[in-house]
């Protein structure tokens, strides 16, 4: 035999045991006490077929590996749903300034009324995934470290006040 | 669910008209992209199956589990680069979600052999034991016939036992499991004959 026929005669014989195989493992699957038939099937295959058919079997994990697992993916999906927020170092978010203000008198307000500038501080929180969270922490923290009323000296307040009175003197 | 393969003749028109859309994951794919944390219902679909071929791969709960573990995670993080490939003449890498997690998966199963060969730790527990752990029902006769099979696939060279793996175990289509292992149809389709020959004639030894 040629070696581009014994090609083919491999080639169907795969062919033959590939279909036998979907009928088998369809069977299988319905539970079917009959086992198809292919006369030409050689026998080897069809034993080897119907063994591993019963012998391969499923291993399931502990549940307890699930468990852990799902908890560790929906970790990162929560990660994964703050990230176009953190990621990418282009998204802007806005904490609004509403604490008291250090200072006794002057306040800059914009024309016509409009919400103060310095009322919104835009902090970036950029960086790799992995960082958001500590980011996050850093923007809260200096959030709040704005907003925290401030303790300070006579001295200091002396000064401001000085400098407060000056930039009214140099707007009027 | 039994997945149809090509059928053998009548041309392109025939062949599309047997090969079913393997696309039976796009809701839930879509709604994980929407929402990371739906990824949740794919994760609890394709557990086991992840999990028992990074088993009979590497013989060992822990590693099975670690290699699970990193499968699941990188599936989760890259599911925006998957790309659903309903028709198999789609091309070669024709794929549907189950498709392209065991690719990932089969990746890790390298990556983690790789780093044992660099780190070894353990020796691979003998190929006996795997039937041992999934008889559950103890017969011991059952046992017996469930190790011969198993020692003679393990005799197998690795692909020829990967492609046994993927069709008995995960009862993959001749498509599908050329889509994972990067091989032509035909090419699945020899091998998965050679191994059941050679398995069968080992086995008809052991019974002699």
């Amino acid at each position: 035999m040629t070696p581009g026929g014994a090609r083919d005669e491999l080639e169907v014989d795969a062919l033959r045991t590939d279909r036998y195989l979907e009928a088998l493992l369809a069977a299988h699957d319905r539970r079917a006490a009959d086992t198809p038939s292919d006369g030409a099937l050689d026998p080897a295959v069809r034993t080897a077929a119907t063994q591993l058919t019963r012998q391969l079997v499923r291993v399931h994990p502990s549940f307890r590996f699930e468990d852990r697992l799902g908890g560790r993916l929906a970790e990162l999906a929560r990660t994964m749903r703050l990230a176009p927020a953190a990621g990418g170092g282009v998204v802007p978010v806005v904490f609004p300034y509403r604490g008291p203000r250090p200072g006794p008198v002057v306040q800059l307000r914009a024309p016509d009324g409009e919400l103060d500038p310095r009322d919104l501080r835009p902090y970036l929180i950029g960086g790799a995934l992995t960082s958001a969270a500590l980011s996050l922490a850093g923007a809260a923290w200096v959030a709040w470290r704005r907003a925290r009323p401030v303790r300070i000296s006579p001295m200091a307040r002396a000064v401001r006040a000085a400098r407060e009175v000056r930039l009214v003197q140099r707007l009027s | 669910m039994r997945r149809p393969v090509l059928g053998m003749g009548g041309g392109a028109e025939a062949r599309r008209a047997t090969v079913s859309p393997l696309d039976r994951d796009r809701p839930l794919v879509e709604a994980a992209r929407r929402e990371p944390a739906r990824f949740d219902a794919l994760y609890r679909r394709y557990l086991a199956q992840v999990y028992s071929y990074a088993f009979y791969e590497l013989r060992d709960h822990h590693d099975a589990e670690d290699v699970t573990e990193r499968t699941f995670l990188a599936a989760l993080a890259n599911l925006d680069r998957f790309e659903e490939r309903a028709r198999p003449e789609d091309g070669a890498d024709a794929s549907t979600f189950r498709v392209w997690l065991f690719r990932i998966a089969r990746n890790a199963v390298a990556n983690h052999r790789r780093d044992r060969r660099r780190h070894p730790v353990a020796p691979l527990e003998a190929a006996a034991g795997i039937p041992a752990a999934v008889d559950v029902e103890g017969d011991a006769s059952r046992g017996d016939e469930a190790a011969a099979a198993w020692r003679a696939v393990d005799r197998l060279p690795a692909d020829r036992r990967r492609a046994v793996v993927l069709r008995f175990v995960e009862e993959m289509s001749t498509t599908e499991i050329a889509a994972v292992l990067g091989r032509s149809e035909g090419a699945v389709r020899v091998l998965l004959h050679r191994a059941l020959r050679s398995v069968g004639r080992d086995l008809r030894g052991d019974r002699a």
